[in-house]
């Protein structure tokens, strides 16, 4: 790389050196939304749940007629255009 | 007529052929319901946006268009977002597809290994020339999910603990950071200078030319903040030379 220290370069060096030096979490509220994601443990086991073995079969064939409706925290959600 | 249809069915129950449909169905059933199940772990803020009931249904819907290629069920729903974006019954949901997409970077991020990160330390010891030109690479599962809507939000309200308080749509666009961090998966919204600078090194640009597209970006581009923010949320896994 051919070698010209800049300005622009210095305060990129400056910039990085101070981000370095002091700990990010003292500069700023952090907002790190933690998702462990628990529930995945044991998401590969072959499950023997009875709601997925004999007798419940049937459903396999709604007809195609089954009306929809969300039924969840979207009630929340607000505003926006609803698109046709 | 109605007799010998009659007798063709009664024989059709009692072959062995109809025995096998009828457990063929069971078993298919099976496939489609673990599927949906395996599908509402890796798309938990779908499921939660719509009710259990809403995605059961889309879900099935997914696995019979777009089964399984692989063994793995926590990678499975690569496919899901964008099915939901053409999925009529959640028309009305225009963000829900995108909610979708955070979900699965989360999933593919928590996924991922949890390997070395960047010793920022190593950097302070460089002449300004060497930093300037610097690539930085990204740790496994790290991703930037863009959006219109303020899908870091709609995540939040959607978590079990969740007050009442509606989200506006209108607090759109989010530029949500998907991290991976030593005890699991998480996000952090970003500005748009963030964001620009996040890509530009994602595409494999130096440091100062990352910088300058964030500061067309957004022109308040805080350098030092942005770095000391993507390396406290350990985004960068080594040098690139």
């Amino acid at each position: 790389m051919e070698h010209r220290m800049t300005p622009t370069r210095i305060a990129i060096a400056a910039a990085l050196a101070s981000a370095i030096a002091s700990p990010a979490a003292a500069q700023m509220p952090m907002k790190v939304e933690k998702c462990y994601g628990v529930a995945k443990a044991g998401q590969n086991d072959c499950q023997t749940d009875h709601s997925s073995c004999a007798g419940t079969a049937k459903k396999d064939n709604q007809p195609d007629a089954w009306i929809a409706v969300p039924k969840g925290t979207c009630q929340k959600i607000v505003g926006g255009v609803v698109k046709g | 007529m109605l007799r010998e249809w009659q007798a063709a069915f009664a024989a059709q129950l009692l072959t062995d052929a109809s025995v096998s449909e009828k457990r063929l169905a069971i078993h298919r059933h099976h496939v489609a319901s673990s599927l949906a199940r395996a599908l509402a772990v890796s798309f938990p803020t779908v499921e939660a946006l719509v009710g259990a009931e809403f995605f059961r249904e889309t879900a099935r819907r997914f696995v019979m268009q777009d089964p399984p290629r692989q063994p793995v069920l926590a990678e499975y729903g690569a496919g899901f977002a964008d099915f939901l974006a053409e999925y009529a019954p959640a028309r009305g949901l225009s963000y829900l597809a995108d909610t979708a997409r955070l979900d699965w970077a989360l999933n593919v991020a928590f996924h991922s290994p949890y390997a070395g990160r960047l010793d920022a330390a190593a950097l302070a010891t460089m002449t300004a020339d060497d930093l300037a030109g610097l690539s930085l690479a990204f740790a496994p599962g790290v991703a930037l999910v863009r959006s219109a809507y303020p899908i870091g939000l709609i995540w939040k309200a959607s978590q079990p603990d969740a007050g009442d308080e509606p989200v506006d749509l209108a607090r759109g666009p989010a530029r949500v950071l998907v991290l991976r961090q030593s005890d699991g998966a998480s996000f952090v919204s970003l500005g748009e200078g963030e964001a620009a600078f996040v890509e530009a090194l994602d595409d494999g640009r130096s440091i100062e030319a990352a910088a300058g597209m964030a500061a067309a970006a957004e022109p308040g581009f805080d350098l030092s903040r942005a770095f000391a923010l993507l390396n406290t949320c350990e985004v960068f896994a080594a040098l690139q030379h």
